[in-house]
C-alpha cells in the first residue's frame, strides 16, 4: 500500500518523516544527513527557486537597496531576487492582518488585499506557492531517499491556526502536487510521538515553543485515545521573537540608519541566533557582529538574556493558565496534569524549563529531539491513517470560536472553541422583509463580542428563496467542521427539503479559480519533475548495465556460450532502443530483466575470478 | 429507514451498518445516537466508554482511503456522536436538551432573579460595583475578603443546585409517564436550570472583579 507520509512545515525548519514498521523515522537530507530542511526559498527574478540550505547560501550575496528592503543579487544577471524566511508566518492572512515587523520585511505587491503578494522583479509569488516548493524538496528528498513515490501526505499546523491558515497550508500542499489526507495540530503531532513511546495514559501537557508560533495544548490519553481538552497559543510569539530582541541589544547605540539597514540587520540576526543557542549551556557570551569597516562586541550574559526573554516566556504561560482552566483543570502545583512535554527549538532554553516547571509542577519530558518529534507524530498519524496503529484515534479541538455576526454588529457563537472535531450544528435563517429571495450571511471567527473584533472568515448568500411574507422561509444552514479544523458550510430549505447553493467566499486567502490556475501551472514542473527524475534514474540504471555487460562480454568471451551471447546482445539492443525514448516503465522493466539474464553470466565471471585467485595463491604459496 | 453509503443495506436508523459496519449519516436524537435509554441519569464513565467505542469505528481517519460517500458519513456520523456526546455529558445541557426534547424551553421569563437567591445577588453585585468604583485608589482588602467569602458562599449554592438536578433526574428516571408528576418534574427542572444559570454568571463576574482588583 502506497505510504502517508508525515511534514512538519515549520516556521524556521522543515522535515519529512514516515513509519517503518512500528517506528517513526524522519528522513534526513541523503546528500548531508541533516534531518532538517531550512524553511528557506530564495527567488530568482528568472523563475527558478532554491530551498533550504542552497537558498541561505544565495543570502549572503544580498544586495542592499536604498529602501532597505532585502534583494538577492547573487542570480545570473545581477538581477535582484529575494530570499524569503519564515513563510509560515504569512500563510493564510491579509496584508491588514500581518504583524507590524513582517511587514516591511519583503517587498509585497499591495497589503490591502486578502493575501499578501511577494513581489520579486516582475514575478509574483504567494505564501502557499512558496511553501509549496518547501513542500516539494521534502518530496524529493524522500523520494530520492527512498525510491519510492510521496503522494499523499499529513502536515502539521499551529494548533492555533485560524481557518484561513489551515485552508492555505492545504493549498500549498496541492500547489506542490501532494494529496493532503489530514492537517494535524503540532502540539498534538508530538503527543502522539511520545505516546506510541511511552504507551501512555492521563492528562498530558504539551508546550510547543517554536520558532514563529506558540501553542499549548491539553491531552487526555487513555486507551489509545488522545483527546485534545483545551488549546491555547500564540501564531506570532516564537524563537524569532527572542532574536529580534536581542538583535536589538546588539545593535544598541548604533545609529538609526545602520539599525534599519537590512544587510546590518540580518546580520546581526544570524549573530544573535548563535548567541541564544549558546546561552542554553554557557552562562555568557562573546557577540561579535563584523561590519564593513567595523566591528562591535558585547558581552552577553544568560542572566541578560533570560531578562529579555521573560516577557516572551510570560505571554506563553498566560496561555497556558488559559488552557488549563478551559480544560477544567487546576493550575500550578496541582496534580491534575500527568505529565508535561516539551516541544520546539526554544525549550531547550533553560529558563523556559524552569518556568514551565514552575507552572505545572512537575519536571518537563523531552526525550524525544524537540526538532523531530512533531514529523514523527505527523508520521504516526500517517500510519493511523493507513490503517496502521488501529489502537490509536485522535481527537482534536477546534482553537477558535466559529459565529456569524447577528443584527448590530454581534458575534453569536455557533461553534464553541475547544469543542471536539469533527463537529456540526445548524442554524435556522429566514428572511426580515417580504419577498427578499436572499439571505446575506457573514461568518466570523474569534472570541470577541463585536463582529468587527472577530475575524471575518466568510460570506455567503443564501438562495435565490421563493418570495415569501417576512419570517416564512426557514433555511437550514449546517456548519461542520472536519477534522482538519476547516469550515464546510450547506444549506437547505426546511419547506421544500431542496438543498440550497452556498456560494462561499472566503474573506481571506486564494479563491479556488486561482488555485487552479497556480496548479495548472506548477504541475508542469512539480508532477512531471518526479516522472523526469524518475526517468534519468532509470536511465543511469540503464546505462551502468549496458555498460557493465559490454565490458563483460569483451573480457570474459570464453565464459558466455554463443546462444547466450544472442540473446544478452539482443535484450541490450532492445534496451538500449527504450533508454532513448522516455518509457520509464520500459526502460525499468528490461534493466531488471537483462539483469536477470545476465545473472548465470556474471556469476562465472565471478566464480573464475575466486578460482583464479585461490591458484593464484597456491602458486605463491608454493613457490 | 437510514440507507448504509458502502453496502447499500436499508435499516432503522443508526449510525453503524449492523451488515457491514460502515458508517451511516443518519439523523438521531442525542441519546438514539449513542444507544442509550432515554433516561436522564448518566453514569460519566459509561458513557465515555460508549463515546470512545463508536468514535473508533465511526471517526474520518478510519476512511481516509474509501470511496467520497464513505467518507463523507463517516463524518457527518463522528460529529453528531461528539455532538450528543457533549451534550449528554454535562448536566446542565443533558438538562436543556431534555426540555428541548419535550417541546420545552428555558424561556426569557425564567431567567428572572430566582427568589432564593434575590437577596444574595443584589448584595454581591453592590459589593463588586463597589469595589471596581474603588479600583485605581487603594485596595480595601476587608472588601476583598468579603468578596471572597460570598464566592464560598455561591460555591456552596452551585453545589446544592448541581445536587439538587441529580434529585430531579432521578425522579424523572422513576416518573413512569405519570402526566402530573413530569409536569412539576419540568418546572421544578427549569427553576434548577435558571438558578444555575444565575450562580454561574455570579461567580464569573465576582471572579473578574477579583481578577482586576488584583491587577
Amino acid at each position: 500500500m502506497e505510504r502517508i507520509f508525515g511534514i512538519d512545515l515549520g516556521t524556521t525548519n522543515s522535515l519529512i518523516a514516515v513509519m517503518d514498521g512500528e517506528t517513526p523515522r524522519v528522513i534526513p537530507d541523503p546528500r548531508t544527513g541533516n534531518p532538517l530542511l531550512p524553511s528557506v526559498v530564495a527567488l530568482a527574478p528568472d523563475g527558478r527557486m532554491l530551498v533550504g540550505e542552497a537558498a541561505i547560501e544565495a543570502e549572503p550575496h544580498l544586495s542592499v537597496e536604498r529602501d532597505g528592503r532585502i534583494s538577492a543579487a547573487g542570480f545570473p544577471g545581477g538581477e535582484k531576487g529575494a530570499v524569503v524566511r519564515s513563510v509560515k508566518r504569512y500563510m493564510g492572512l491579509g496584508g491588514d492582518e500581518l504583524a507590524a515587523e513582517d511587514r516591511h520585511r519583503y517587498t509585497f505587491t499591495d497589503l490591502s488585499g486578502p493575501v499578501v503578494r511577494f513581489q520579486v522583479g516582475t514575478r509574483v509569488y504567494t505564501p502557499p506557492q512558496i511553501s509549496a516548493e518547501i513542500l516539494r524538496a521534502l518530496k524529493t528528498r524522500a523520494e530520492e531517499a527512498l525510491k519510492e513515490e510521496v503522494r499523499r501526505v499529513v502536515i502539521t499546523v499551529p494548533a492555533y491556526f485560524n481557518d484561513g491558515q489551515r485552508q492555505a497550508t492545504k493549498d500549498a500542499g496541492r500547489l506542490a502536487g501532494l494529496e493532503v489526507m489530514r492537517l494535524v495540530n503540532e502540539p498534538t503531532a508530538a503527543s502522539l510521538a511520545y505516546g506510541l513511546e511511552r504507551r501512555a495514559t492521563g492528562n498530558v501537557a504539551v508546550y510547543d515553543f517554536g520558532g514563529g508560533t506558540f501553542d499549548i495544548s491539553i491531552l487526555s490519553i487513555k486507551g489509545g485515545i488522545f483527546e485534545v481538552l483545551a488549546t491555547n497559543g500564540d501564531t506570532h510569539l516564537g524563537g524569532d521573537d527572542l532574536d529580534r530582541a536581542l538583535v536589538d541589544f546588539i545593535l544598541e547605540g548604533e545609529p538609526e540608519h545602520s539599525k534599519r539597514d537590512r544587510h546590518v540587520w540580518n546580520s546581526a540576526r544570524r549573530v544573535a541566533e548563535d548567541a541564544k543557542k549558546l546561552l542554553s549551556s554557557a552562562p555568557q557570551t562573546e557577540v561579535v557582529l563584523e561590519l564593513p569597516g567595523r566591528v562591535i562586541r558585547k558581552t552577553l550574559t544568560r542572566a541578560q538574556f533570560e531578562a529579555m526573554a521573560a516577557g516572551l516566556i510570560e505571554r506563553t504561560l498566560q496561555c497556558c493558565r488559559l488552557a488549563l482552566k478551559d480544560a477544567g483543570l487546576g493550575a500550578a502545583s496541582t496534580t491534575d496534569v500527568d505529565a508535561v512535554v516539551l516541544v520546539g527549538g526554544s525549550t531547550r532554553i533553560p529558563l523556559v524549563r524552569r518556568r514551565v516547571q514552575e507552572l505545572f509542577g512537575i519536571e518537563p519530558l523531552c526525550s524525544v529531539d524537540p526538532d523531530l518529534v512533531v514529523a514523527m507524530g505527523a508520521a504516526v498519524q500517517g500510519g493511523v491513517l493507513m490503517g496502521n496503529q488501529r489502537d490509536m484515534l485522535l481527537l482534536d479541538v477546534v482553537p477558535l470560536s466559529l459565529g456569524i455576526e447577528t443584527m448590530g454588529g454581534v458575534m453569536e457563537r455557533v461553534i464553541h472553541r475547544n469543542t471536539t472535531i469533527p463537529t456540526s450544528v445548524t442554524e435556522m435563517f429566514t428572511t426580515a422583509v417580504d419577498n427578499q429571495t436572499h439571505v446575506d450571511v457573514q461568518v466570523l471567527q474569534g472570541e470577541r463580542e463585536l463582529a468587527r473584533d472577530c475575524r471575518s472568515l466568510a460570506r455567503f448568500k443564501l438562495g435565490p428563496i421563493e418570495p415569501q411574507p417576512a419570517g416564512m422561509p426557514r433555511i437550514e444552514v449546517t456548519f461542520l467542521v472536519d477534522a482538519n479544523g476547516i469550515l464546510n458550510v450547506t444549506a437547505r430549505d426546511q419547506r421544500t427539503g431542496r438543498e440550497h447553493s452556498v456560494d462561499v467566499k472566503p474573506s481571506y486567502g486564494l479563491g479556488e479559480e486561482e488555485i487552479e490556475r497556480m496548479l495548472e501551472e506548477a504541475i508542469d514542473e512539480g508532477e512531471q519533475d518526479l516522472e523526469q527524475r524518475l526517468l534519468i534514474t532509470a536511465r543511469n540504471d540503464a546505462d551502468q548495465i549496458l555498460v557493465a555487460l559490454r565490458k563483460q562480454l569483451g573480457e570474459h568471451a570464453p565464459l558466455v556460450e554463443a546462444g547466450e551471447r544472442l540473446r544478452l546482445e539482443e535484450l541490450a539492443g532492445r534496451l538500449e532502443a527504450a533508454r532513448a525514448g522516455s518509457d520509464r516503465e520500459l526502460v525499468s522493466r528490461l534493466v531488471e530483466e537483462l539483469n536477470e539474464l545476465s545473472t548465470p553470466f556474471a556469476q562465472r565471471i565471478m566464480e573464475s575470478a575466486i578460482r583464479q585467485a585461490l591458484e593464484k595463491k597456491s602458486v605463491e604459496e608454493l613457490s | 429507514m437510514v440507507q448504509c453509503s458502502s453496502c447499500a443495506r436499508r435499516c432503522e436508523p443508526c449510525l453503524i451498518c449492523p451488515d457491514c459496519g460502515s458508517p451511516i449519516a443518519a439523523e438521531l436524537d442525542c441519546f438514539a445516537t449513542l444507544g442509550l435509554p432515554r433516561l436522564l441519569t448518566i453514569d460519566p464513565n459509561h458513557l465515555e466508554s460508549i463515546y470512545h467505542a463508536m468514535g473508533r469505528r465511526l471517526h474520518p481517519d478510519r476512511f481516509a482511503s474509501s470511496p467520497d460517500a464513505v467518507r463523507d458519513a463517516s463524518l457527518k456520523a463522528t460529529a453528531l456522536l461528539t455532538r450528543s456526546y457533549r451534550t449528554l455529558r454535562e448536566p446542565v445541557s443533558r438538562g436543556l436538551y431534555w426540555l428541548e426534547l419535550n417541546g420545552e424551553k428555558l424561556a426569557e421569563d425564567n431567567k428572572r432573579v430566582p427568589l432564593e437567591i434575590a437577596e444574595l445577588v443584589f448584595e454581591v453585585q453592590e459589593q463588586i460595583a463597589e469595589l471596581r468604583d474603588a479600583a485605581g485608589g487603594a485596595i480595601e482588602t476587608d472588601l476583598v475578603t468579603a468578596i471572597g467569602k460570598r464566592r464560598q458562599e455561591l460555591q456552596g449554592l452551585m453545589q446544592q443546585a448541581t445536587q439538587d438536578l441529580a434529585a430531579n433526574y432521578a425522579r424523572w428516571d422513576q416518573s413512569d409517564g405519570d402526566q402530573n408528576a413530569r409536569a412539576m418534574l419540568t418546572m421544578e427542572l427549569k427553576n434548577i436550570l435558571s438558578r444555575i444559570a444565575y450562580l454561574r454568571t455570579l461567580i464569573r463576574d465576582v471572579d473578574r472583579g477579583l481578577e482586576s482588583a488584583a491587577a
